[in-house]
């Protein structure tokens, strides 16, 4: 991959050292055309070179890599999935269909034989699989007799076993509701999977059996990471269909532009050389292919044919036959290179200016088509000529007859000087309705909603969607948030100086014991051992210190263990209660429920008695039955063994980013008014939470973006045309239009999302280029003609020539509305119409303006 | 040294002598690992030390000393469990009555909610206190619960294939153990699941001669499937200490018999 880079570079830039500008604009073109055939072959040869590195392609439709892998909140969410043995979950339900319910024995039967067939399949966490008939049930068996077993060992084979495990699962408050819906509809089982990657052959697989089991219910399956696995299917499609439908398309309307074979195929070769070296490179250095990245091949087709055509159609309106073509094309480069630079340059910053938010794939993805961007300028500004010096006589002729019928202007020649014609004369009203759309737009800003969600990247009638709506419908919730409260790191001190004391004591009595001081982070487990052990081979005398030195540090130790601790218990509570209160939050499971569902069963059963322990020791003996069970290791999702952090786990009816900033502000309002126990505090994990994290992220980092694009641009126009009056001009169209756009966007309440919020930069770059051209010719006619004809003047082939570049532009992503996935779509609506609007906003603001005398002046 | 190994190899010599000639029946190699496992001496006291070491290393420690009174070899049992540590554990007890070919009786007192419970268990084959031993594994599996093949004999080592009469009950379809021609103590158990796939190993690692019972001092469970191990270390072990089957009542569930559980 660098090789190819570093052949251009040698070849391009060692000879321009030292040359003035002007020297420079044609320097390039001066090779091109006396080196054609090389020209030709180095591109082909890079293109092939790129091709060849397709096939590394890997695709990544993680969310979390939304967020750079050092960031804190992804470290902190993988630590808690580590600490807590957290898996990636496929969610496989069945709703009845008859609306009979589940607890049925044929439903039952079914479920049984999924859940079992489920378990056998490879990469499947079978142990952590939870299901009616993976998990324990805790009863009372007679007066005084608590029971444990499996809750459903055996599908039921009547319809009073079945009544039984509804009862039973209505007793357990960690299942109910997860495995088997509150209305007794649905019911779930979670299927952890080792590796996420994984997870589309297991759901295939899963929908293998589902096809095989006898049963009237309907089966769903969802989680994130079938979705995200599935979205990488989808997204392939996507690039197989869209860019090369995005191509054709570009093709078949240039053709109806220029029906001229030459001028349409100079300009796709270019464009086809940009994407494939382009999207080559990216996979080459090791970059995966994100939903951002996938779109590139899209982006850069349309950017990059404007420019050849633009050298194209003035070569044919310069060239008369008989002349050297060569001699014409080094005037038409001389005379084309600055605004070619310039709007590639405004467009390139553009997409560079996303560097400036923290996502990584939205920097790759700016990175790249700012690459694409300069490359395709490179590729016009060498292989346009070189392809133009080798075309026939003939070719030039019907290349010539393309550009005379244009002339005519068609369609776009009769509307647009009417258009012009509006513009100048109503100015007024153009004025007026401008400043009226303006403060409306602004109006509509303030109204916009952020807010994402994955699962909606799917369109609404996507399997995953529906199963999504479905289960969320009768389910808590099927998105994670996950509340972590750990303990602040103990301080060995205190203890440390009773030990010594203890140490000092025996050593007054010859005893030596220092060996068993406390130094530095010791875990307390360890020298516990140490004592006993020693206390084993230790005589009368000494054991009398060792058993003070043991009790000591077991003081320590149990203090040390948070969440035995019924008021730290009792605080989970609060929260878990208000929580639930809030209508925001399906269910919360926790450590409390865990204690009070066995401390019920230990004492009498009856729900009076579902209630905490009062003492840090009856929690330990409560739990230490529950761990009693098939499944010891269920506890450890709730707390680590050492007791000193807690999950707590938030089940959330949806995957909104807004849905779970509620939720973040109703627990930070919580602990603002009831502070958490002393040493404890808390952090949020989950994977609905890091979608917040990577949106508030995208959201600040784009308001950069945005706001450096828009003064660089800004400063670019003023250089320019060396006039602050004119640089103001040039931004006036895009900034209309983006506030407009963005305030349809508030006004419909389409919510701001990562495609939106990403386009907002990129746009500028993209959309400026109307102003350049309108100014830069209305200048030059400006300087020869009274202000009247210039701006008539401009409704002539300036206009169809702006027009024209809008048009490709804008049908060039249109293909995007076939796309398979949302985002993908939202990207061709939104780039489309602020495309078709900036270059209609750029013919009507900017002619009314200008139809005022002094602000044209130059 | 050069007398602690003759005294072994007396001692193996022995016991190897009294169990005469090599065996072939797979049932009676099962009942005799059963008696040398589970029935060592009429009584007995042994402080158990469990280190359970999760997949991250992380570690639980559960301190307990166990009393143990046979009724007959191979016969009704009763075992009692005093926990020690974890100190907020402290006092709970377990007292198990063996009944081998029935369900065994099981009482629980939990100090903490001042609470006697008795523990009807759908199965045996649950966590014993969190660790990655069953409760089976710490009372002893019935005999006459498997089906028992000697797949071979060698050298050291009778080995044989097990499967259960009750596949419901068991989470294992099979298990293949190797017990040690000398001591018949089994030195390694292997369970399979249903796919034929090992996914639990208990091993003895260290088996020493207590007043002339074998006896693992030292054994270890690993789940290869969670990635976790429990070692059970044992300490202070006597036999034939003379306990009195009266001590194995429901009041020594709330007044531990201190002078049994103190001497070492």
């Amino acid at each position: 991959m660098a090789p190819c880079l570093l052949d251009v570079s040698n070849v391009l830039f060692d000879k321009t050292l030292g040359f003035s500008n002007i020297k420079m604009k044609i320097l390039f073109t001066t090779f091109a055309l006396q080196h054609p055939r090389k020209v030709y072959g180095l591109v082909l040869l890079l293109t092939l070179a790129c091709l060849a590195m397709m096939p590394l392609l890997t695709i990544d439709t993680d969310p979390e890599n939304m967020l750079r892998e050092d960031d804190p909140a992804r470290i902190f969410h993988n630590q808690v999935k580590q600490q807590f043995i957290m898996h990636d979950t496929i969610v496989v339900g069945a709703v009845s269909a008859t609306g009979e319910g589940i607890y049925n024995p044929q439903s039952l039967q079914a479920l049984h034989q999924l859940s079992r067939g489920i378990l056998d399949i490879d990469g499947v966490v079978s142990r952590d699989q939870m299901s009616l008939d993976t998990v324990d049930n805790i009863t009372q068996q007679g007066p005084g007799t608590i029971r444990f077993e499996w809750l459903m060992q055996q599908a039921p084979q009547t319809q009073a076993q079945a009544d039984a495990i509804k009862q039973a699962v209505n007793r357990l408050p960690m299942l109910n509701n997860t495995l088997v819906s509150g209305d007794g509809q649905a019911a779930a089982v979670y299927v952890p999977v080792a590796d996420k990657d994984e997870s589309y052959r297991i759901a295939e697989e899963v929908r293998g059996l589902v096809a095989g089991l006898d049963s009237s219910d309907q089966y769903h399956i969802t989680g994130l990471p079938v979705a995200e696995d599935q979205f990488g299917v989808e997204m392939f499609i996507q690039m197989g269909i869209s860019a090369p439908l995005a191509g054709l398309a570009i093709f078949i309307l240039m053709w109806v532009f220029f029906r001229s074979l030459p001028l349409v195929t100079g300009p796709m070769i270019v464009a086809m050389a940009t994407v494939i070296i382009t999207m080559g490179l990216l996979i080459g250095m090791g970059f995966t292919v994100h939903i951002m990245s996938s779109m590139i091949a899209i982006f850069l087709m349309p950017i990059a044919v404007v420019d050849s055509t633009h050298i194209l159609s003035e070569f044919a309106d310069r060239f008369h036959p008989g002349e050297d073509p060569k001699a014409v094309i080094i005037k038409v480069m001389d005379h084309l290179f600055t605004p070619m630079l310039y709007t590639s340059v405004t467009s390139a910053l553009g997409f560079l200016s996303l560097m400036l938010t923290p996502i990584p794939p939205v920097q790759i993805f700016g990175a790249y088509i700012a690459f694409g961007i300069f490359l395709a300028f490179l590729l016009t500004i060498i292989f346009i000529p070189a392809y133009i010096s080798r075309m026939s006589p003939e070719a030039l002729k019907s290349l010539q007859n393309a550009i005379h019928r244009m002339e005519d202007g068609g369609r776009l020649g009769r509307w647009l000087p009417r258009l012009g014609g509006f513009a100048t004369g109503r100015r007024f009203v153009v004025l007026l309705v401008a400043a009226g759309a303006f403060a409306i737009s602004v109006a509509g800003i303030t109204r916009i909603q952020i807010n994402d969600n994955p699962v909606n990247w799917f369109k609404a009638d996507h399997e995953i969607r529906v199963a999504d709506k479905v289960l969320n419908n009768h389910f808590a919730g099927t998105y994670d948030a996950w509340l972590v409260l750990e303990s602040t790191s103990a301080d060995n001190t205190s203890l440390a100086n009773e030990v010594n004391q203890l140490i000092a004591g025996a050593e007054a009595q010859g005893i030596d014991l220092s060996a068993y001081a406390v130094i530095g982070n010791l875990e307390l487990d360890v020298l516990a051992s140490r004592l006993d052990d020693q206390l084993f081979a230790a005589g009368a005398d000494e054991a009398v210190w060792l058993e003070q030195m043991l009790a000591v540090v077991e003081q320590e130790q149990q203090q040390r263990r948070t969440f035995l601790n019924p008021a730290v218990l009792q605080w989970m509570e609060g929260l878990q209660t208000h929580l639930l209160a809030s209508d925001l939050v399906g269910k919360v499971n926790a450590m409390p429920d865990v204690v009070k569902t066995v401390n019920r069963e230990l004492r009498s059963g009856a729900d009076a008695d579902f209630l905490l322990p009062d003492t840090a020791n009856g929690v330990a003996q409560t739990l230490l039955q529950y761990q009693s069970s098939h499944r010891p290791q269920e506890l450890w999702h709730f707390v680590t063994p050492d007791y000193r952090d807690s999950l707590i786990w938030l089940q959330l009816t949806s995957g909104d980013n807004q849905h779970m900033s509620q939720v973040v502000a109703l627990v930070d309002a919580y602990i603002a008014e009831h502070p958490l126990p002393e040493g404890l505090r808390y952090g949020w994990a989950g994977k609905a939470y890091l979608n917040v994290v990577w949106q508030d992220a995208m959201v600040s980092g784009m308001a950069d973006s945005l706001l450096s694009s828009f003064v660089v641009v800004f400063v670019m126009m003023v250089v320019l045309f060396r006039s602050l009056k004119y640089g103001v001009l040039a931004m006036l169209p895009l900034t209309f239009t983006i506030t407009l756009i963005y305030g349809l966007i508030g006004w419909v309440g389409k919510d701001y999302d990562m495609p939106i919020a990403v386009l907002s930069a990129l746009t500028l770059g993209l959309s400026v280029d109307f102003a350049i051209h309108f100014l830069q010719r209305y200048r030059e006619l400006r300087k020869q003609g009274t202000n009247d004809i210039s701006l008539a003047e401009m409704f002539q082939e300036p206009g169809r020539a702006i027009t024209r570049n809008a048009i490709v532009i804008a049908v060039g992503f249109t293909p995007l509305l076939f796309a398979p996935l949302v985002p993908y779509i939202t990207v061709g609506i939104f780039l489309a119409s602020i495309m078709a609007a900036s270059a209609l906003v750029t013919l009507v603001l900017l002619p009314a303006l200008l139809k005022f005398e002094t602000i044209g002046k130059a | 040294m050069r007398v602690i190994k003759s005294l072994l190899a007396f001692a193996l010599l022995s016991s190897s002598m009294a169990q005469a000639a090599v065996l072939t029946d797979a049932v009676e190699i099962v009942e005799k690992a059963n008696l040398s496992s589970y029935y060592a001496g009429k009584d007995g006291r042994a402080k158990a030390r469990m280190r359970i070491t999760d997949a991250q290393g992380r570690q639980q420690l559960r301190q307990f000393t166990i009393l143990r009174h046979s009724k007959e070899p191979g016969g009704e049992q009763d075992m009692m469990v005093f926990f020690s540590r974890p100190s907020d554990v402290r006092n709970t007890v377990f007292r198990v009555v063996r009944h081998p070919g029935e369900d065994d009786d099981r009482w629980l007192y939990l100090p903490g909610l001042d609470l006697v419970k008795r523990i009807s268990a759908g199965d045996k084959r649950t966590s014993f206190v969190g660790s990655d031993f069953f409760y089976e594994d710490v009372s002893g599996r019935d005999p006459s619960a498997d089906h028992h093949r000697l797949v071979k004999t060698t050298d050291e080592h009778y080995v044989l294939e097990s499967t259960p009469k009750d596949a419901q009950s068991v989470e294992f379809a099979s298990y293949q153990s190797w017990i040690s021609k000398e001591t018949l103590m089994p030195v390694t158990v292997e369970y399979k699941n249903h796919k034929g796939v090992v996914y639990r190993r208990m091993e003895a690692l260290k088996v020493e001669l207590i007043q002339g019972y074998p006896t693992a001092v030292s054994a270890k469970i690993t789940d290869l499937e969670r990635g976790s191990s429990t070692e059970m270390q044992m300490r202070g072990i006597q036999y034939d200490i003379g306990l009195p089957q009266s001590l194995f009542s429901e009041r020594s569930l709330r007044n531990p018999p201190v002078q049994w559980l103190k001497g070492r």
